[in-house]
């Protein structure tokens, strides 16, 4: 284990972020991302749990510039077939970043697949993605990240964390379509 | 031209250029063009729902997304429809063969090719069918109501439509 809750995972990312794309998993960890670092970059995906993968797998798809999702390990169970889409087209500019808390965190923390058996990263494995890392020390993260974000084959990284929220996090101040025309703006520019 | 052809060429007249995908036995001959076109950006899916996403990514980077499919599939998808492409206001076209409609062979079909009008009007994605190639003119019309309107389409294409 990382010895690392979520958000603290989520900090040292955003802080190598630069002008990439930021899809982002559902309510809480889209709260803790905008609280962390707002910029019209991050696609805040407040319903639809399981979808941000394949909604980064269509933004990579469709523009040249990185896209960045920050995703979930029960999230990624709920669309595990995303898997074999994301294996399968591969795009060069796609991290997919899994913050694998062994837990469903937004709703009591109940155990997760992963707590017990099941491994996300060979499961990415299997379905062909060519880089593949799991990361269960803190000081693998930034070297780690940094290497996706130069790199032009696609990468998943399954970062282990410990459980744990936020404090004084709150729903997010801004409406659906404000977050999505500042981002399609930026997406477009 | 074959009602397949027919429906291809009217689609890509409309602008659509993002296509993802599910199998039907019906849609076989549609799915050989797509994988053939390289005009278009395409990708089979995992299921449905995967599909939504994908096309609500291509959407917000500018493409015009459609998602080619069986019927049956749109029960899989109606959690992302409703709290992604209806909350952010992303249109997708959902192109699908009706199975479960009059000529079906198969009656395990006939479930969810009863309900799924009325599945797709609760989601917030109003129907229509094309009952014959020869009514392919409409959907022009209708793709354009819906992006003027910031909502997807459902353009349902029963056994008669394919003429088999």
């Amino acid at each position: 284990m990382t010895g690392l809750v979520r958000y603290q995972i989520f900090e040292k990312i955003m802080d190598q972020i630069t002008d990439e794309l930021v899809v982002s998993t559902i309510g809480q960890p889209c709260q803790e991302i905008f609280k962390i670092r707002d910029r019209p970059e991050n696609f805040y995906m407040l319903g639809s749990m399981g979808m941000a993968s394949s909604i980064g797998l269509g933004l990579a798809m469709s523009t040249d510039k990185k896209v960045v999702v920050l995703d979930g390990d029960s999230a990624n169970i709920m669309n595990m077939g995303a898997f074999a889409t994301m294996g399968f087209n591969a795009p060069g500019n796609l991290v997919h970043i899994i913050v694998d808390n062994e837990a469903n965190g937004s709703t009591g923390f109940q155990p997760s697949f992963t707590a017990r058996n099941v491994k996300l990263d060979q499961v990415a494995m299997a379905c062909s993605i060519p880089n593949v890392t799991l990361i269960d020390q803190a000081d693998e993260i930034t070297p780690a990240l940094s290497k996706a974000l130069a790199a032009d084959e696609m990468h998943t990284l399954v970062i282990k964390a410990e459980i744990g929220l936020m404090p004084g996090i709150d729903l997010l101040p801004l409406g659906a379509l404000e977050i999505r025309d500042r981002f399609m703006k930026v997406v477009q520019s | 031209m074959s009602p397949t052809d027919q429906l291809y060429e009217r689609l890509r007249a409309s602008g659509l250029d993002f296509f993802a995908s599910v199998p039907c036995k019906l849609l076989d001959g549609m799915l050989k063009k797509l994988a053939a076109d390289d005009d278009i950006l395409y990708t089979p899916v995992s299921r449905e729902e995967d599909g939504v996403g994908i096309l609500a990514g291509a959407y917000m980077a500018g493409r015009k997304p459609a998602l080619v499919m069986q019927n049956s599939g749109f029960g899989n998808s109606v959690n992302a429809v409703c709290s992604l492409l209806n909350y952010f206001k992303i249109p997708v076209i959902f192109v699908i063969s009706h199975r479960g409609s009059p000529g079906e062979p198969v009656e395990a079909q006939n479930g969810m090719g009863d309900a799924v009008t009325g599945v797709m009007t609760a989601s917030g994605v109003p129907t229509i069918s094309i009952d014959h190639p020869d009514h392919l003119q409409q959907i022009d019309g209708e793709i354009a109501q819906a992006y003027a309107e910031g909502r997807s389409l459902g353009i349902l294409l029963p056994f008669s439509f394919w003429q088999v």
